[in-house]
């Protein structure tokens, strides 16, 4: 190999590192429920704040949260920001909106995006429902939760979510 | 030396150190170990002023790693709290100068690190230069080798004698039962291993594997309440290296032995020997025979070993969980002077020294007197 | 704190999307070698070395203050490496002033430095964790939602946002460091396109390198030093988890907490009036009104009023930023230092061009992860 004729200005290395993951128990059994169609919590043993997806203890008690509870599929956008870049690793049409949804029964929300509807028809407060992956097709993964979608029902009152952002 | 706060180690608790926990994430595995650290040291977190966690994002596999453990620390409401991203023995630093300033009076240390998760071998090739060491292809292993090479060549040592090193240590581990190789196992049996690296063999190389741990610290006038043994400091210093593989003596610890000179003029010690124990944070037997060589300990080779019990944890050959294995150190001196280091207990044990590390080829190191009196009136 | 801390000398670099005539020892080298000659001094005189960084994959190198130790002037020094997110910068400032207050240490040398040029930021700042919801949206979708929580619930006009970008890059104008100094008016930024709703293009941080250093010592040496200092009078770190039900992630309870804490100990009943110049973290427009809030500047849902005033501007009653801020210069590992950095400078009346005139009392501030890590420090003129 010739010698760079040039002063060299930088290397390049393209790093290659091997991680496995574990989802570890109570995720485990979050991802299992999914294919079920089913979206599981847990109940903290000190509050009764529900957590979802399941957490093995409780970040405000510090204390265990072993009871698993199953949570409806509906809940309402607390709040959500409306996407027009794309983002490294994804493939969806612009602009769509990603939203935190707090699931009925549930105390914190967790990410979807909301499709089906105009980004502009999105407010803080809209009712929505997931739209699963068809029977067949759910791996136990959280693209199982293809989008949510406005159910039409009447928006929901500020106070009853704005502590769930 | 100046008159400093006396601060002692009150309690500390770790999860089993296993090859691979495949039922619990890092938090997870952290969670009851908090729980029941807190516990050991009869208080409850709201009585606790500061926290610090030990781990690294590369271990790990992901950004802000740190942040996930927040959720399992008690940390509500909102808690003064830190993160160095080293082995938690150096979080327990930082928790000790906040002692000395004054800043806080009790603290949780935390350490984890998700080993089984990723590919040591991979990762630690990115602690080194990235023009001229990694891209080599180095891992700790083959510094750790290159260093041994290095150093068989100057003292003298052969095959045999790394075996030695490496089968006292499985001795002491088989008395260890919070350790993960807990076999003994004979210099002639670990000198049939395969070499991993030349001259490392498989049996003088540790073990894969991961915990997580939690370290009690309280400045006198809390200590006292919160343990029936409080373990206290009296002294401490680290030091670090450059990195250039060629541009030091790899036989040898520059950074150890200053750092022990100044912990045990701190402590008002003369020397290693004023110890009854020594722990290392040797994860190869040359780190080991270095170490001794930069504290003044006797080698021990041929049945020579005299002064203060090395190692009785059985050191990191039987148990290296990254990010964890310096704090276990300290444990191991906590344990050893209150009285809870069960069956391998040294008897009469008041005063320890406890080494650890960090970087290739023994990089940066820390070296701490702990002692079961006061240090300071 | 038990003894008295001091600033004695502090330097950067430019900062720039690239700086590649530098690697990353040649960099901090950089900043290192302008606050020593700015505090009069040199190596011999450091005790101890505090790094701080954001995550070790924005430059490749793990824990690389180990590559770089010879960079630091760290060998046979102790040295130990921050990383607390977003608010490294400050906490590892902070952590710096807690190795002087112990009186362990004489001098010490803290530097923070980001080079994201050389990694994959966004995959560093944003990967696609197993196991978690995805969040879909990278950095800016983050925090999106909770600027539109804010917007909901105070009410604020929605040109707040667009004021508050245009007001950074004025100040970034008089700050020879800054990344970003091409002036722009609200209505460029009105126009930039729509990132993430309600977050536009020219709302957002820029992705940054450079490097911040800054001496610290205690009061007798510090006496000796060629300049005047700025005293640390407080400073602190809270953090809160992210799960916690009811949390207020549109004002944090830790950075409430945090201030409170900080003004108590600096002896600040009044921040609005007993305080001349704060910098803020504000990596998106909206967090400056946020943060106006959550510090104790304004009544909650009024920061936006401050802005709206211009009462926040460069000359006038608090101006807040005037380095020009996050919003104009983003070595994210540095950004929070930066903070710290330019309060002690405009205690010390060296702020050069954006020097405010008359100041006593600085605040530099930062917060990271999602809106959880708070750091807080309170910088004076009098010891």
């Amino acid at each position: 190999m010739e010698p760079p004729k040039e002063r060299v200005k930088f290397i390049q290395t393209d790093l290659v590192l091997p991680y496995h993951y574990y989802a570890g128990d109570y995720k485990a059994l979050y991802l299992r429920a999914l294919k079920d169609k089913k979206i599981l919590g847990s109940k903290c043993s000190a509050t009764g704040k529900v957590f979802v997806p399941p957490l093995m203890s409780s970040p405000d008690a510090h204390a265990p949260c072993e009871e698993i509870v199953e949570l409806p599929d509906k809940g309402i956008v607390t709040t959500f920001c409306v996407v027009n870049v794309p983002v490294y690793g994804r493939d969806i049409e612009l602009p769509y909106v990603v939203a935190s949804v707090a699931l009925d029964g549930a105390d914190v929300s967790i990410y979807g995006l909301v499709q089906e509807c105009k980004a502009e028809d999105v407010e803080m407060g809209t009712r929505v429902q997931a739209v699963w992956k068809p029977d067949g097709e759910r791996q136990g993964d959280h693209t199982d939760i293809k989008y949510f979608k406005p159910t039409g029902e009447p928006k929901a009152p500020l106070e009853s979510f704005i502590h769930r952002l | 030396m100046s008159k400093l706060r006396n601060v002692a180690i009150v309690g500390f608790a770790q999860a089993p150190i296993v090859a691979d926990d495949p039922h619990r994430t890092a938090p997870e595995m952290l969670y009851p170990v908090v729980k029941q650290a807190l516990k050991n040291a009869n208080v409850e977190r709201k009585d606790i002023d500061y926290q610090c966690a030990g781990s690294s994002d590369y271990i790990d596999g992901r950004a802000f790693s740190f942040s996930q453990v927040m959720e399992v620390m008690g940390a509500w409401p909102p808690v003064q709290d830190s993160h160095v991203e080293m082995d938690a023995i150096w979080a327990a630093h930082l928790v000790w100068v906040k002692m000395q300033a004054e800043e806080c009076d009790t603290a949780i240390i935390a350490g984890f690190g998700k080993v089984s998760e990723g590919s040591p071998m991979h990762v630690l090739n990115l602690q080194l230069d990235p023009f001229y060491h990694a891209s080599l292809g180095l891992d700790h292993v083959s510094t750790s080798a290159l260093q041994a090479s290095a150093y068989m060549a100057k003292a003298g040592v052969d095959d045999a004698g790394l075996a030695e090193v490496a089968a006292r240590n499985r001795a002491a581990g088989a008395k260890n039962p919070d350790t993960q190789l807990r076999q003994a196992v004979s210099a002639a049996e670990l000198q049939k291993t395969p070499f991993v690296t030349s001259p490392l063999r498989e049996g003088y190389l540790p073990p894969i594997g991961e915990t997580a741990t939690c370290l009690v610290l309280a400045a006198e006038g809390k200590a006292e309440k919160m343990c029936d043994k409080p373990v206290w400091i009296h002294g401490v210093d680290h030091r670090i290296e450059l990195q250039t593989i060629g541009a030091r003596d790899l036989t040898s610890s520059a950074s150890t032995k200053l750092a022990a000179k100044n912990a045990f003029a701190m402590a008002g010690v003369k020397g290693v020997n004023d110890a009854q124990v020594v722990e290392l944070g040797s994860t190869t037997p040359v780190e080991e025979l270095i170490l001794r060589d930069a504290l003044g300990l006797s080698s021990g080779l041929g049945g020579k070993a005299d002064g203060p019990v090395v190692n009785p944890s059985g050191s990191p050959l039987c148990a290296n969980p990254l990010m964890n294995t310096g704090l276990l150190r300290l444990a191991e001196g906590f344990r050893q002077l209150s009285g809870r280091a069960g069956e391998r207990a040294v008897s009469g044990a008041k005063r320890a020294v406890v080494h650890a590390s960090a970087g290739h080829c023994l990089q940066q190191n820390i070296v701490w007197v702990l002692g079961t009196e006061r240090r300071w009136a | 704190m038990s003894r008295a801390v001091a600033v004695v000398g502090v330097g950067q670099t430019h900062h720039a999307s690239k700086q590649p005539d530098v690697n990353c020892a040649e960099m901090v080298r950089i900043a290192i070698d302008k606050a020593l000659l700015d505090a009069g001094l040199s190596h011999e005189d450091i005790d101890a070395i505090v790094l701080g960084k954001a995550p070790d994959p924005l430059e490749g190198i793990m824990q690389p203050e180990q590559y770089l130790a010879g960079a630091l002037g760290a060998h046979m020094k102790p040295i130990i490496r921050v990383h607390t997110a977003g608010s490294v910068g400050c906490t590892t400032a902070l952590t710096a002033a807690t190795h002087v207050a112990s009186g362990l240490y004489g001098r010490v040398l803290t530097v923070a430095f980001e080079k994201q040029s050389e990694g994959n930021a966004m995959w560093a700042l944003s990967p696609n964790y197993a196991f978690t919801p995805p969040m879909v949206a990278g950095a800016g979708g983050f925090f999106a939602p909770y600027c539109r929580a804010y917007i909901m619930r105070s009410g604020a006009p929605s040109h707040i946002g667009a004021v508050v970008a245009a007001n950074a890059r004025e100040n970034a104008g008089r700050n020879e460091h800054a990344h970003l100094r091409e002036p722009i008016t609200v209505e460029d930024v009105l126009a930039s396109p729509m990132l993430w709703d309600p977050i536009r293009f020219l709302e957002t941080c820029p992705s940054s390198d450079g490097a911040i250093a800054i001496v610290m010592a205690n009061e007798e040496l510090a006496k000796k030093g060629p300049r005047k200092p700025a005293w640390l009078k407080a400073g602190a770190t809270f953090t809160e988890p992210m799960y916690v039900p009811g949390r207020d992630q549109v004002s944090p309870l830790a950075g409430r907490t945090c201030a409170k804490h900080v003004y108590a100990k600096a002896g600040i009943k009044d921040p609005w009036n007993e305080i001349q110049v704060a910098e803020f973290y504000v990596p998106f427009s909206w967090y400056e009104p946020m943060w106006l809030e959550n510090l104790g500047f304004a009544p909650l849902n009024e920061g936006w009023k401050v802005v709206d005033r211009g009462d926040q501007k460069f000359g006038r009653h608090l101006p807040v930023n005037p380095s020009g801020g996050v919003l104009n210069t983003n070595p994210i590992g540095a950004s929070g230092m930066l903070r710290f950095g330019e309060a002690a400078l405009q205690v010390m009346g060296r702020a050069g061009e954006h020097q405010v005139p008359g100041v006593k009392t600085a605040l530099g501030h930062a917060y990271g992860g999602g809106a959880q890590y708070f750091s807080i420090a309170i910088l004076s003129t009098e010891l």
